[in-house]
């Protein structure tokens, strides 16, 4: 049991790293994603081939290889941009560059949900905005939006916690600074220390599993509140399908 | 011009190069093992959860919801390392005597006579099973919604027609499923080629650690090329390899499910 207590202790600075990974780049991440699946939609040909791309690209491909792409495409640019800049301690700093990639990650992750909740938003209520006269600003903010992140927000919530259970590989690509080791790295190296895989591992899954609970209580709340107009609703699942 | 093409010809058949493309292999067999290995686990979730014995049934949830309820890197970590040790424990038991236990200074293996050295094809495989291990709970998920979509009534026109339970099952219950299943699967299939790319943390030496290779840069006209730091060069060609993965899988899944969706009633045949 105390050696249980020492563990948890372990990794209680360890898990932080994963909660800001996370946390500073699922706000970006909303903002891009709303963006990019507004271009999406848009009637431009142009932006919505960029956006449909971008988004195609990133859902496509790991986002290990992501990670080594931009961290090395940032680190062939050292010498000539950020170094003249004297801005490369920031920029190559992992702690910049785990939540940039995330970001673009879960943006276009995000977007995809964003656009398939915009195209089932009903024609109908749409049309009637437009007969009373609303302007197309009008529109989206006080009939489309609303309608949109109600029909989104079950799938965003997987997302949410897809990304936090993401962060544990941003240590694996980045180089790690000192003592700031997030959970997989810290159950990586007591591994070494003692090759007691069964403790260490489970303790680094069970930080997991719990933020990923307190993920879906919090946002199963919001649920609750944005839905609070309709009658008894069933409220989000623990794992429900997680698809990435 | 021509000279300039033989050059990069050359370059890009050089060894070291020609070794990065064998790595593929590694990656495509991962993928294909994987996902053979996921559809078996996913199978066998779905029938624990599907099953009258509630033991079972509780097995079942609790594999779906566990494995998923953490990060799939750390499970693909876990199990190959835990499998060896599992291993490395149950051959202590039978070759250690206790003088060589206690003759073993480091904290593992048990004793010297008791390690077990894996190598690239052993951790390949190890992966490919927690791959199949991760993804067959997602895909528990998948095959258990599509068969509860099954309509009813061919399972009972099967049964009044005399067909055995397991004839059911077989002939018509999972053999219907699959279109079903085939859009969930098809998900699940996109996960496992990008997890692919995670082989390289079990010492594989995959496609990522080559590219890491031969993009470092190089000073030294003896070793080859003396180039800068192209690192991003090789991501950006592994970045776009997957793409074109994806893109092909979903052109091979839409195929599929044109095909085993012949015959059966949905909206786009109406």
């Amino acid at each position: 049991m105390e050696r249980i207590l020492a563990e948890l202790a372990l990794f209680m600075p360890a898990v932080l790293f994963n909660i800001y990974f996370a946390a500073a780049s699922i706000p970006v991440g909303f903002g891009l994603a709303i963006l990019l699946a507004l271009g999406k939609a848009s009637r431009n040909p142009l932006l919505s081939r960029f956006c449909r791309g971008y988004i195609y690209a990133f859902r496509g491909s790991p986002l290990f290889i992501q990670f080594f792409m931009f961290y090395s495409l940032a680190l062939s640019l050292n010498i000539s941009l950020w170094k003249p800049w004297g801005i490369s301690w920031f920029v190559l700093h992992p702690l910049f560059i785990g939540p940039l990639v995330l970001t673009l990650n879960t943006g276009a992750y995000t977007a995809e949900i964003l656009y398939g909740a915009l195209r089932a938003v009903p024609r109908g209520a749409i049309e009637a905005a437009r007969a009373f006269g609303m302007s197309p600003w009008q529109q989206f903010r006080s009939v489309v939006w609303p309608t949109l992140i109600r029909l989104a927000w079950p799938a965003y919530t997987n997302e949410v916690v897809f990304l936090f259970h993401a962060t544990a590989i941003v240590y694996f690509a980045l180089p790690v600074i000192g003592q700031q080791k997030d959970l997989m790295i810290t159950a990586k190296e007591l591994f070494e220390r003692d090759y007691n895989a069964f403790l260490h591992f489970s303790v680094a899954a069970l930080f997991f599993l719990a933020v990923s609970l307190v993920v879906f209580f919090s946002f199963g709340l919001v649920y609750r509140r944005l839905m609070r107009h309709l009658p008894a609703q069933p409220g989000l699942r623990f794992a429900p399908k997680w698809m990435r | 011009m021509s000279d300039d093409i033989a050059f990069w010809l050359a370059y890009l058949t050089n060894g070291k190069h020609l070794t990065w493309y064998a790595s593929f292999q590694f990656t495509i067999f991962a993928a294909l093992a994987g996902g053979a290995l996921a559809v078996v686990f996913g199978l066998l979730g779905a029938t624990f959860r599907n099953s009258r014995f509630a033991p079972l049934r509780l097995v079942g949830g609790f594999y779906a919801s566990i494995v998923r309820g953490v990060p799939d890197v750390l499970f693909f970590l876990f199990f190959p390392l835990a499998f060896e040790q599992g291993m490395e424990w149950l051959l202590a038991t039978q070759v250690c005597s206790p003088g060589d236990i206690a003759a073993q200074t480091a904290a593992w293996p048990p004793c010297q006579k008791a390690n077990w050295l894996l190598g690239t094809p052993e951790y390949l495989i190890l992966a490919s099973v927690s791959l199949g291990l991760v993804y067959g709970a997602f895909a528990s998920t998948v095959i258990h919604g599509a068969l509860r979509s099954v309509p009813r009534g061919q399972l009972e026109a099967a049964q009044a027609f005399g067909l055995s339970a397991r004839q059911v099952l077989w002939r018509v219950h999972i053999r219907q499923m699959w279109i079903y299943a085939l859009p969930g699967l098809s998900n699940v299939w996109m996960l496992i080629v990008k997890a692919t790319s995670l082989l390289s943390l079990l010492q594989i030496a995959d496609i990522v650690l080559w590219a890491d290779r031969l993009g470092a840069p190089n000073f030294l006209p003896t070793v080859g090329l003396v180039h800068d730091d192209w690192r991003w060069r090789y991501y950006l060609v592994l970045f776009v390899f997957y793409i074109l993965v994806t893109l092909l899988s979903e052109k091979a899944f839409a195929a599929i499910t044109r095909r085993v969706g012949r015959g059966v009633l949905s909206e786009e045949h109406n």
